[in-house]
């Protein structure tokens, strides 16, 4: 009787490790990859993506119904790069008049990576595109690239005394 | 609105009358004699403990059906009312009332106002819509998956579906005719019960406001009024656990032997709610065996009374979990009863992040007593007053009350969160105001302080954060003024995600989620990462899907002379720190620098693990065989060829973080390394020393991630934005093979559009 417990409990470690021991399977189905796969290699985040908030890094207004966004002095977006071959900076965005006005001629650097892709002088106010391939060395696969933009001047609402920078639209990578 | 307001009364008051009905029969039966206050807490929680089993009976006859749960209520009821009328030979002899007087006793007035104040907004609460995490989670959840499939059925998915569900089976009565929030009213009658159980004590001890006082001081403590009034289980465990105590005492002063029935169902019981319950079985057999030692009575006879009726309640429960789930305390015995369902690290991973604290942190008793923040709940400051316990030390009644509470206190020390601690404050609530036992005021004293301190107005004056506790009373919601789904929306969290799955995943569509959300208030089956063995393995693909660290970027090349070998072995050799696992994600076998391709003909075979070996050889860089628990000498990965294959090369491919593993070659021969002959056949190594060689990654392993849950029936998956990696399938769905179905703040829904790959 007394023996009856540790018998339970010896019979079931040895089903149980007899179980776990006996178990052998056979090679299963091989995966392949698959034909059409072609994961993007960056991307350009408008302004009204669901996620583009989760993308801002800096000077870049919070959600809003609108599909553009008032920028602060140096807006910024972080992107997942996949490949760093082919890529092109680009970035859509308006200088509005309201503040041009006042500004004048605006000049805005582009920059990836706080490497300083370009510089663009603007004497007109109204939608600009500006887009240049990026040189693969500024980036690393897998990592985030900082795609951003700098203005040497602002316009200061004299009422608020908040800063406008940009309207922007949309902004990225692409390849 | 008054039928969805009714509606949890109605099948929350059936369930109650029924278990009262049952433990009534039960008693009459037994025909132990006890005193009138006692024969409401002791016939509810016995009935409970048989309403219980019945109701797992018909789980397992898979007649679980709305209409036969009301028969099974009403038969029970009808049985303990014509037993009631009938049956007057085998009436209990009620005991002597003890002498109680209202009038000569005003306190008593002023325990019952504060007991009544408390009542309401502890009916109020569970009144309301079910909000807790727990009980909207699993406890909810698997009993609505139960009662919509009429029965059991293995739920290897979900590690609580190897919880023994002692409570949930009454609560699965409530829930199915009252829905969400009847189960947390029968909880609150378990604490009703505890608490009329606790006077009924005291007026058995003769001091009737010694029982009154420690009854409050239990009932009014912020986290169990918290958890009584949620569809939760630990108030439930402490009634029962009272009761255990309060038969033993029933049995050793009345010397009936059928008292011990009670005892040994209750015990049981006490495991069939909750695992670590099972302390009060041998409680109950040490206590009447040393009772009957003493008075030089045979003891056999009554262990082996209360050992039956203690395994009738609880073998159900293993039996169950045996069959589904290969291990009968399921998910606890993965050690021991190895199981394809639950991995060993789970199990130890659960167990380490069960303790809010070691037990060894000064921190400890201010977190207990007055914050609550980190151990989930608080008990009051009046506990500071334990060491008065010690005090009750002097005499028999207190000796007896802390024991019984020590044994239940055990195991606490393995989850160190306040609500772990609610079996024992009865006995430590008594054996505080034992002390004061001639001091009535003082006892009143303290109970109203303690009343005073756990009134949520003055809780939120004086703790911040607030803790795991009631903050007011929700009167609109429990009234249905106020909409469930408005009042779950602001109170719940992980109800948004359950209605966002529910409106957007079709009926039977599976979903995988990395982080718990209020799965009862879906239809959907939700699969949760760390929950099992196989949600784990679909987790680790998707981790291994963006985390580099995790990807097969490392291989580990053996070479030796080429040889014919029909068996062959990986053997891991070093003792890894605790926690740290062993990985393969592909091995294969090279002879002349050419992979000798796999055949059918091959046998595979691991250990530990062996039901996931197929992820060494299925050619996916998602899809890793591991060791789910801390790798050890000796571990390895065969390979039976069938017949003898030449070869001259291993290649393990393996990801950094199995870089500290320690590998060699064996395989089954009379000659080693060194070719040095054996006598007979053994496992002998052929290499050791690897090169190791970093490699580039396969572009594949999000969508090869996908291709793993989709061949494993899941179509869908809810990532929240505070998910690790949750970016990573934000920033380019398409790359994973996955498109979004809904988002809401805070949440996405993706459906997995690749479908290319079988299980």
């Amino acid at each position: 009787m007394k023996r009856l417990p540790c018998a339970i409990v010896l019979l079931s470690t040895a089903l149980s490790t007899t179980a776990c021991q006996d178990r052998w399977y056979s090679v299963p189905p091989q995966r392949q990859p698959p034909a059409d796969y072609h994961p993007h290699a960056a991307r350009v985040v408008n302004m009204d993506d669901y996620d583009a908030d989760l993308r801002f890094v800096r000077d870049i207004a919070p959600k809003t119904d609108t599909s553009w966004r008032w920028t602060g002095q140096r807006p910024a977006i972080k992107i997942k790069v996949r490949a760093i071959n082919n890529l092109t900076y680009t970035i859509d965005f308006t200088l509005p008049d309201i503040t041009f006005k006042y500004t004048g001629p605006v000049t805005v650097a582009f920059t990836v990576n706080d490497h300083v892709l370009d510089r663009v002088r603007y004497d007109t106010a109204g939608y600009k595109h500006f887009e240049k391939e990026v040189p693969p060395e500024w980036l690393t696969i897998d990592a985030d690239a900082i795609i951003g933009a700098e203005l040497d001047k602002m316009w200061t609402s004299p009422g608020d005394g908040k800063s406008f920078g940009i309207i922007l639209t949309q902004m990225g990578l692409k390849q | 609105v008054i039928g969805e307001a009714l509606a949890p009364l109605w099948g929350a008051a059936l369930t109650i009358a029924a278990c009262y009905a049952a433990g009534t029969a039960l008693i009459s039966r037994l025909g132990t004699s006890l005193q009138p206050a006692e024969r409401f807490p002791l016939a509810f929680v016995l009935g409970a403990a048989c309403l219980h089993l019945t109701m797992f009976t018909v789980f397992a006859l898979k007649i679980a059906t709305r209409p036969v749960l009301f028969a099974l209520a009403i038969g029970v009821i009808g049985v303990a009312i014509w037993n009631h009328v009938q049956n007057n030979r085998v009436q209990p002899r009620d005991a002597a009332p003890a002498k109680f007087s209202w009038t000569e006793n005003p306190p008593a007035f002023g325990y019952a106002a504060i007991f009544i104040v408390f009542t309401v907004l502890y009916f109020i609460t569970a009144w309301a819509p079910e909000a807790s995490a727990d009980g909207s989670g699993y406890h909810l959840e698997l009993i609505s998956r139960y009662l919509d499939a009429h029965g059991f059925f293995p739920i290897t998915t979900n590690l609580y579906a190897g919880f023994a569900q002692g409570a949930e089976m009454l609560y699965a009565m409530a829930f199915s005719f009252g829905g969400h929030a009847a189960p947390a009213v029968v909880h609150l009658c378990f604490a009703v019960a505890l608490a009329f159980a606790m006077l009924a004590y005291g007026i058995r001890i003769g001091k009737w406001w010694v029982g009154a006082a420690a009854a409050l001081l239990v009932y009014v403590t912020p986290v169990v009024g918290k958890d009584a009034s949620a569809a939760y289980i630990d108030v439930a465990s402490a009634a029962i656990a009272f009761c255990v105590f309060y038969w033993l005492e029933v049995w050793d002063e009345s010397r009936d032997d059928r008292a011990l029935i009670a005892v040994g169902l209750l015990a049981g019981y006490a495991f069939a709610t909750k695992l670590t319950g099972g302390a009060l079985v041998p409680y109950a057999l040490v206590f009447a065996a040393w009772r009957s030692w003493k008075r030089r009575e045979g003891m056999m006879k009554r262990v082996l009374l209360i050992g039956v009726c203690a395994a009738w309640m609880m073998s159900p429960w293993l039996v169950k979990n045996w069959i589904y789930l290969g291990d009968p305390i399921f998910p606890f015995g993965a050690s021991v009863f190895r199981n394809p369902n639950m991995h060993v690290s789970a199990i130890e991973e659960f167990v380490a992040f069960s303790h809010g604290y070691r037990i060894t942190d000064q921190r400890l008793p201010v977190e207990l007593f007055v914050r609550g923040d980190v151990v989930g709940g608080f008990l009051g400051p009046v506990f500071l007053a334990l060491p008065l316990a010690l005090l009750s030390l002097r005499n028999q009644t207190g000796r007896r009350l802390l024991l019984a509470g020590a044994v239940v206190m055990i195991p606490f020390f393995a989850n160190l969160h306040a609500r772990f601690l609610i079996p024992v404050l009865p006995f430590l609530s008594i054996a505080m105001i034992l002390p004061l036992s001639n001091l009535p005021r003082a006892a009143a004293a303290l109970a109203a302080f303690h009343a005073l301190a756990s009134w949520p107005p003055v809780v939120r004056s004086y703790i911040n954060p607030l803790p795991w506790t009631l903050t007011r009373s929700p009167l609109a919601a429990a009234l249905r003024r106020e909409t469930q789904d408005g009042y779950l929306r602001r109170t719940l969290p992980g109800y948004p995600q359950a209605r966002l799955i529910e409106a957007h995943v079709p009926e039977q569509g599976r979903v995988f989620a990395f982080s718990g959300i209020a799965t009862s208030y879906t239809s959907r089956e939700v699969l949760v990462g760390h929950m099992a063995a196989l949600n784990q393995n679909m987790n680790d693909a998707l981790v291994i899907g963006w985390d580099s660290e995790s990807q097969p970027r490392m291989t580990i090349v053996f070479r030796f002379a080429e040889r014919a070998l029909q068996r062959i072995r990986i053997v891991q050799t070093a003792r890894l720190p605790l926690h740290q696992q062993w990985g393969v994600h592909e091995l294969r076998y090279y002879r002349g620098g050419v992979e000798i391709p796999r055949s059918p003909a091959w046998r595979l075979h691991a250990s530990p693990n062996p039901w996931e070996v197929q992820f060494a050889f299925d050619n996916s860089p998602a899809t890793r065989w591991r060791t789910w628990e801390t790798a050890l000498p000796g571990m390895y990965i065969e390979t039976d060829f069938g017949t003898d294959q030449r070869l001259d090369e291993v290649r393990v491919e393996t990801s950094r973080t199995d870089r500290d593993a320690k590998l060699q070659v064996e395989t089954f021969s009379k000659t080693d390394e060194t070719n040095k002959t054996n006598e007979k056949m053994q496992w002998v190594k052929i290499a050791s020393d690897p090169e190791q060689r970093e490699v580039s990654s396969a572009p594949w392993f999000r969508r090869a991630a996908t291709d793993e849950l989709h061949a494993r029936g899941v179509e869908y998956l809810l990532i929240q934005d505070r998910d690790f990696g949750a970016a990573d399938f934000d920033e380019d769905p398409e790359s994973w093979g996955l498109e979004i179905v809904a988002r809401e703040s805070g949440m996405t829904i993706y459906k997995i559009t690749a479908h290319k790959v079988t299980p």
